[in-house]
């Protein structure tokens, strides 16, 4: 029974980490959704200047690791003077690591509605933004919620990381304890947990998916 | 009154000559079935009407409005753009493929444009709807998403959302192409309809003996070039041209 006891007395630290990991969850979906989708359309049918830009813009950030980003956020920029708070800096971090992830989803979304589809609109007599907002966005949302929903539950899994550098997430706090009690049964907890929010997101991303997917 | 007058057009695809100097004229009330070979540039006629593609030498005029000129030819395009997105409304187009938008129900496709380009206000554009998809014969069909329909149904739904706009002229491109052949009847008998109301219309088809019946005159196209425009009666009956003579033995 005291095993429970224990569970009991370290769940408000353990659960005020989780309170953290899930504010920067949300936070980073907030934001780097649309971050990802504008940036898709940009790549799609902006002019030149920023499709170039946003083409180093997905190159560099998916082709360095998360954590070196997470670092240099933390890290490098303050020391030329820039400075966030630490949730600050690492919601951008996520955010813009994240957003560069979902705006190849978003693009390849895009890329993969058929031509007909436009040519039917621009034969009604709507015009480009119409069609994007109408006919072409639409459907690239719903095609694209698989990639989408399985982005949304390696972020659990990221959001890890946040202990690496410092910040009292779930990870971290469940370390602090471990580490003052010598004691297993904090990372058992920190582990169930991972496990339960990781479930119930892939069921329901899982419904959501079945739900847009009536049309097919 | 001239709903069409195409004169001299000339249309590349990179090197590809497809439309040689093609000349055209469709009077309000007319059908005009195009038919001939595959690659002859049936579809690129008629997208070029309705400005899926752009011309590259030639006049296009639409209702009395120059919507496009080309090349050397001494004339100015006379319309606004206002103008010229306004004839794209007012011409109606049908796909062999369909296009239905599929993240919409048979309604929603019919009143989209309504809504989105004629600012139409909902339950106005609902009435237009339920009426064309009745004039179809889907108004039962009208909350089903194109997935769940059959070939001719959604030609036929897709006959309805180019109506919905109230169009002057009807374009389809091979509308039966794509059908199981027990489909195609339904979807000949929505066209034979709208021949019925004196709709102007433009029918790009294989089906020559619909053609025969419907129409007022046939174009026959080959290799870029309109070979013939005669009535069904010359036409058929008596095809001038040898390569006629070849194309419809083909074809019965
Ligand atoms: N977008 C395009 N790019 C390049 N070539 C094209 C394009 N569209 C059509 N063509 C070519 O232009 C020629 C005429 O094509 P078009 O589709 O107008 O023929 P068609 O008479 O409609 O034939 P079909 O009976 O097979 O539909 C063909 O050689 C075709 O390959
Ligand atoms: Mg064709």
């Amino acid at each position: 029974m005291d095993h429970l006891d224990y569970v009991l007395k370290i769940l408000p630290f353990i659960l005020s980490g989780l309170k953290l990991t899930a504010k920067i969850y949300v936070a980073t979906l907030i934001f780097a959704l649309p971050l990802g989708l504008l940036a898709a359309i940009g790549k799609v049918t902006g002019p030149k200047i920023i499709k170039s830009i946003l083409f180093l813009y997905t190159w560099i950030w998916r082709g360095t690791p998360l954590l070196f980003q997470l670092f240099f956020m933390y890290y490098a920029l303050p020391v030329i003077g820039i400075r966030f708070s630490p949730f600050v800096a690492a919601t951008v971090a996520y955010v813009l690591n994240y957003g560069a992830y979902l705006t190849e989803i978003f693009r390849g979304g895009i890329e993969s509605i058929e031509k007909g589809q436009y040519e039917a609109a621009k034969a009604l007599g709507m015009t480009y933004p119409q069609t994007m907002r109408r006919i072409i966005i639409p459907q690239t949302v719903r095609r694209v919620l698989p990639p989408i929903c399985s982005e949304a539950v390696n972020l659990v899994k990221d959001t890890a990381l946040l202990a690496v550098v410092g910040m009292p997430d779930l990870l971290r706090i469940a370390t602090q304890i471990f580490t003052r009690d010598f004691n297993i049964i904090p990372f058992i907890v920190a582990f169930v947990l991972y496990l339960i929010i990781s479930s119930v997101l892939v069921k329901l991303f899982g419904k959501l998916e079945k739900m847009h997917s009536i049309y097919e | 009154m001239t709903m069409i007058r195409m004169s001299n057009i000339h249309k590349y695809f990179g090197s590809l000559h497809v439309l040689k100097g093609v000349s055209l004229e469709v009077n309000k009330g007319e059908i005009v079935s195009v038919i001939g070979p595959s690659g002859s540039g049936k579809s690129t006629l008629l997208r070029c009407m309705n400005q899926l593609e752009k011309i590259d030498g030639g006049i296009l005029e639409i209702e009395g409005l120059v919507v496009e000129a080309a090349g050397n030819v001494g004339v100015k395009v006379s319309a606004s753009q206002q103008q010229v997105r306004d004839t794209y409304r007012k011409m109606g187009m049908v796909f062999q493929s369909f296009n239905l938008f599929p993240h919409m129900t048979a309604l929603e496709n019919v009143i989209e444009a309504p809504i989105t380009v004629n600012k139409m206000a909902k339950t106005d554009a609902v009435k237009i709807a339920e009426r064309q998809l009745a004039k179809v014969g889907l108004l039962d069909k009208k909350d089903t998403y194109p997935s769940k329909l059959s070939g001719g149904q959604k030609q036929r739904v897709a006959i309805a959302r180019a109506l919905a706009m109230d169009p002057d002229i009807m374009l389809f491109d091979e509308p039966t192409s794509a059908l199981d052949p027990e489909l195609v009847g339904e979807v000949l008998g929505v066209i034979k309809k709208l021949a019925e109301e004196h709709m102007t219309m433009l029918i790009v088809t294989h089906e020559m003996g619909f053609a025969r019946e419907i129409s007022d005159r046939i174009i026959f196209m080959d290799n870029g070039e309109i070979l013939e425009d005669a009535s069904p009666k010359e036409f058929f009956e008596k095809p001038r041209h040898p390569r006629i003579k070849t194309f419809l033995e083909k074809m019965l």
